[in-house]
């Protein structure tokens, strides 16, 4: 049985090469603007840097995808196309898109360049991934995280595209693409500014061994002494709503497939992407040597999860808890 | 978890001047920046400062950058990175990353959040076997296990 690809993260040049070393088939990327949906302080890569990195890749045999999935904004149209010009240039393997005036300018403009259609472009039938097909010959898409394996399959029978699912790494609302919440209370949300919780709005107060987490001057959460903290984003954090404080929208947990993997190779997945260019070189590493080892025992009929994989990954996730999200759900 | 030579130190550390060990470790960067860094101007830390805490030593450094080089400070800082010894020390290794100390409460962040975030990630994402080269023997093998 064909394996998926193996798409892991990078936030930087460092952690590029650890997904090379550790085992990825891809690495994807992103520029230092608001271009892509990881715009943050201190991460990603300039010109130089990709060039380095995408060297590095080709003489490994690996990809470098390259992700501009941010929606273009009225009047900085040209940043966005130049993103895409500097990716083609660079010699990236595919970009990833999820803006329809931008795919059509990457088709136009780069006809030999490889197309993915974001987890941004929020594309969850077949119906809609067909037409990007036949409007911008995208070959990829990247399934948000709300369909059952059985949707999964379902859409993968029914389309040309490869389809790429996520298989690990931090869960949001998944309403990707759809969601503005952040900017209810700080103007700025992933598809117009590339980040959830932009940092310059948060603030992280220390009292008593209690922490508190402010948005904008907005209260999202407050944990007690000992209590594992999670980022601070809107939709993870804890509010009063009928006399109760609770994860009011959802709790912070993280996504984890590796019980499910054979199925997702029988549903005939292209690939397989690893969440978190925000994290560090040593998250890349620690989840890129996972999810290889799964990966290659699961194209082999005595696949067992590995309790050593699953104790590696809890070790790095954000909340208490993993799930398989959508993937397994009993109700529609 | 913190190696017993730490233990004199520790109770030492609270009591000496941090000048002498922030000028020090300033210019140690300044020596090894253009190779180490050779794509960062660090504008982001210009007009700034960023304070590193070790809360299990009672001490540490507060540093800025004037456009050429790294500055030593004694002014309060705009923000401040806090971990115990042990913290900073995987974190060097590449043992574990800063954003599952700082779930676990290990790493805490005050003052300005971005600022941090970019002291973070810079010195997250540095070549750490390029560092490692830097330095003599005994210490280049600590620092990469």
């Amino acid at each position: 049985m064909a394996l998926p690809e193996l798409v892991c993260p990078a936030g930087s040049l460092a952690a590029l090469e650890q997904a090379i070393e550790h085992g990825a088939d891809a690495v994807y990327v992103g520029f230092k603007d608001p271009t892509n949906a990881r715009n943050f302080a201190g991460l990603n890569f300039t010109d130089a840097q990709l060039a380095r990195g995408i060297a590095l890749a080709h003489r490994m045999g690996r990809k470098v995808l390259i992700a501009i999935n941010t929606y273009m904004q009225a009047g900085r149209v040209p940043q966005w196309y130049a993103a895409v010009d500097r990716a083609a240039d660079a010699g990236a393997d595919a970009v990833i898109l999820a803006d329809m005036g931008l795919l059509a300018y990457a088709q136009r403009r780069h006809p030999q360049l490889r197309l993915h259609l974001s987890v941004q472009g929020s594309a969850t039938n077949a119906e809609a991934i067909n037409l990007a097909h036949q409007h911008f010959g995208i070959q990829r898409v990247v399934l948000p995280r709300v369909l059952t394996l059985a949707q999964v399959a379902q859409v993968a029978q029914n389309t040309p595209v490869e389809i790429e699912v996520f298989g690990f790494g931090s869960l949001c609302v998944m309403a990707e693409g759809r969601c503005a919440l952040s900017s209810y209370a700080t103007g700025e949300s992933p598809n117009t500014h590339g980040v959830c919780s932009p940092a310059s709005h948060v603030q992280w107060l220390q009292q008593q061994d209690v922490l508190s987490a402010r948005l904008n001057q907005i209260l999202i959460d407050r944990f007690a002494p000992g209590e594992a903290a999670g980022y601070p984003t809107l939709c993870k954090g804890r509010f009063e709503v009928g006399g109760s404080i609770y994860y009011a929208l959802e709790e912070p947990t993280s996504l984890n497939t590796l019980s499910v993997l054979p199925e997702l190779l029988r549903i005939g997945v292209a690939a397989i992407k690893v969440e978190g260019r925000q994290r560090s070189p040593v998250y890349t590493a620690q989840v890129t040597r996972v999810l290889r080892a799964a990966l290659d025992a699961a194209g082999r009929d005595d696949y067992a999860v590995d309790p050593a994989w699953m104790a590696q990954l809890t070790a790095v996730s954000e909340g208490n808890q993993e799930t398989l999200g959508a993937y397994h759900r009993p109700w529609r | 978890m913190n190696p017993d030579w730490l233990l004199p130190l520790r109770r030492i550390a609270p009591h000496l001047p941090e000048a002498p060990a922030g000028f020090a470790v300033c210019q140690t960067l300044n020596l090894v920046a253009r190779r180490l860094w050779p794509d960062e101007d660090f504008r982001w830390l210009q007009g700034k400062t960023a304070r590193l805490e070790v809360s299990d030593m009672g001490c540490g450094i507060t540093l800025g950058h004037n456009g050429g080089r790294f500055i030593h400070s004694g002014k309060a800082a705009d923000v401040t990175l806090r971990a115990e010894v042990a913290g900073f020390t995987a974190m060097l290794r590449g043992q574990t990353d800063p954003d599952t100390l700082f779930f676990q409460r290990k790493l805490q962040i005050e003052g300005e959040t971005e600022l941090g975030l970019h002291l973070k990630n810079w010195l997250d994402t540095t070549d750490r076997s390029a560092l490692a080269g830097m330095m003599p023997g005994p210490l280049a093998r600590w620092l990469q296990p």
